[in-house]
């Protein structure tokens, strides 16, 4: 019995007692902990605790940048449609409301920048904060969560997250110089986002990592 | 001063010290180094599909090899390098995942599967490789090649999506015929060669682009790295409208452009940070764009010997 055909089984014998998952689950640590998470969940259910999840807050704004983004509806609650990534990644799961704080803002500083010419001066503005910002902090990222996220890697592969987070940040600052030198040049504009989008390219390698 | 016996004594002791030794050490020599090392298994599978299956493959370490088949079936073939990784395999509809599932204690070396596959040429290709080599050839469907370090080779593809993302591995693209071909790489090295289509855009951090073909007709080109450089090597008769700019940088072009005189980045023009200009046939030209922040770009003129 491999994996798949496991899971497949816990339908009909959800407490893994039967022989050939017994065999699986001895010699499949994932597998495993698989079936520990559920029955864990199944006996803590109705016990989970609201503070043992990222704050409300995290969910709300995600909501919000969705509803103004138009890819959610109103009624539409963004929670229910997240949790199943909070169970998928587990201890990683504080990777996924930034990743996608960081695609919203850079969606958002997209749109901005590209409104019409009449709209200028409000463009300009947010721009300037960038300036004085730390890369990625306004997108809610921390690059020392992304290296124990790696952490675990072999470390020619973590010192080559390690050089290439240092080159996206760098890559981040001087767009950020450039937006704020040349605030209505277009390039500068394009490559902050550019930037942007390497560095959450990065976070989402992170999250692939393998994992024995 | 020794007397005789006991000088006979120690060259006895030496004599025996140095056969033990010579024994020791043959025995050391056949012994094995270390841990025995784990055992290769083969493994096959075959899937029957339609036309424009979906095929994924995930494995953290090791090659993934993608070729065409000249039935509809999908062969895999798997070479797992121990018992610390199996491959899980799976099935629904048009779909065929594979994935190879590391177990506990598996490594970059126990945890390595190497594929060989051979996939319908219609077939929709994703591949996921964490530090193996990623090859795909001869295919006409979609085909997605992601890995943090993984090379990337992709070549003889046509009228098909190619998207790519690596972080420090190089990405080479060869022979993409009407392709809408999207690279994202952090740091490295990307080489495209007679690659052309509707779009062709490359985004890198600070690797290397290299672009040699003829930018192909009425396409999008873009070529952008923050620090790399960007060598563009193209045939005189090309037709393009092409600007480059490099903020902090210097270009070089070696092909006579028609200038545009109104570009918002004049100064730049003139400092050597930049040119513009259409070559050949506007009717028919590419828009060709190569920015860089700190890097160079040099606009090459392909020799008669390279268009061979």
């Amino acid at each position: 019995m491999n994996c798949v055909e496991l899971q497949q089984s816990l339908a009909e014998a959800e407490d893994g007692s039967l022989p050939e998952q017994s065999r699986h689950l001895r010699q499949c640590p994932e597998c495993s902990a698989l079936l520990q998470d559920l029955n864990f969940i199944v006996a803590k259910a109705g016990e989970l605790q609201g503070c043992e999840e990222p704050s409300p807050r995290v969910w709300n704004s995600i909501e919000i940048a969705l509803r103004q983004e138009g890819l959610i509806r109103p009624q539409a609650t963004a929670r229910p449609q997240l949790g199943w990534l909070a169970a998928r990644w587990g201890g990683a799961r504080w990777l996924v409301p930034a990743a996608a704080l960081l695609l919203i803002f850079v969606g958002v500083y997209e749109r901005r920048q590209w409104a019409p010419v009449g709209q200028e001066a409000a463009v300009v503005t947010p721009a300037a904060n960038y300036t004085n910002s730390t890369p990625g902090l306004n997108s809610g990222l921390n690059d020392e969560d992304l290296m124990q996220e790696v952490a675990d890697n072999p470390p020619a592969m973590r010192t080559q997250y390690e050089d290439n987070l240092r080159r996206v940040n760098e890559s981040i600052r001087d767009a950020e110089t450039a937006v704020k030198e040349y605030p209505n040049d277009p390039e500068a504009r394009r490559a902050l986002m550019d930037a942007y989008q390497q560095k959450s390219m990065l976070f989402e390698m992170a999250m692939d990592r393998p994992q024995p | 001063m020794w007397s005789r016996s006991a000088a006979e004594r120690a060259e006895r002791v030496v004599a025996v010290a140095v056969i033990v030794g010579v024994m020791g050490g043959a025995a050391l020599g056949q012994a094995p180094a270390g841990p025995s090392r784990p055992e290769q298994s083969r493994k096959d599978f075959h899937f029957a599909v339609g036309p424009h299956a979906g095929i994924s493959v995930t494995n953290p370490y090791g090659s993934i090899s993608v070729k065409p088949s000249s039935s509809s079936m999908v062969m895999v073939n798997a070479v797992l390098h121990s018992d610390k990784v199996e491959v899980d395999n799976n099935q629904s509809g048009n779909r065929v995942d594979i994935q190879s599932h590391l177990l506990a204690g598996a490594d970059q070396e126990t945890g390595q599967v190497d594929y060989e596959i051979l996939v319908p040429a219609d077939a929709s290709v994703t591949l996921h490789s964490s530090m193996g080599s990623l090859h795909a050839e001869k295919l006409h469907g979609d085909v997605s090649l992601e890995g943090a370090g993984a090379d990337v080779d992709v070549r003889d593809i046509s009228d098909a999506h190619v998207h790519v993302k690596t972080m420090n591995g190089s990405v080479n693209l060869d022979n993409i015929k009407n392709g809408h071909v999207e690279v994202d790489s952090l740091s490295g090295a990307v080489t495209l060669h007679s690659v052309n289509g509707a779009l062709v855009q490359v985004v890198s951090t600070s690797g290397r682009i290299n672009y040699v073909g003829d930018f192909g007709n009425s396409g999008e080109y873009r070529l952008t790295s923050h620090s790399g450089d960007i060598d563009a090597t193209i045939p005189e008769w090309t037709s393009a409208d092409v600007s480059a700019r490099s903020v902090r940088g210097q270009v070089q072009d070696d092909i006579p452009l028609q200038p545009k005189t109104h570009t918002w980045y004049s100064m730049d023009m003139e400092k050597g940070r930049a040119f513009a200009g259409t070559m050949g046939r506007v009717a028919m030209s590419s828009t060709v764009v190569l920015r860089t922040f700190s890097g160079k770009i040099h606009l090459r003129k392909r020799s008669e010997k390279q268009s061979q």
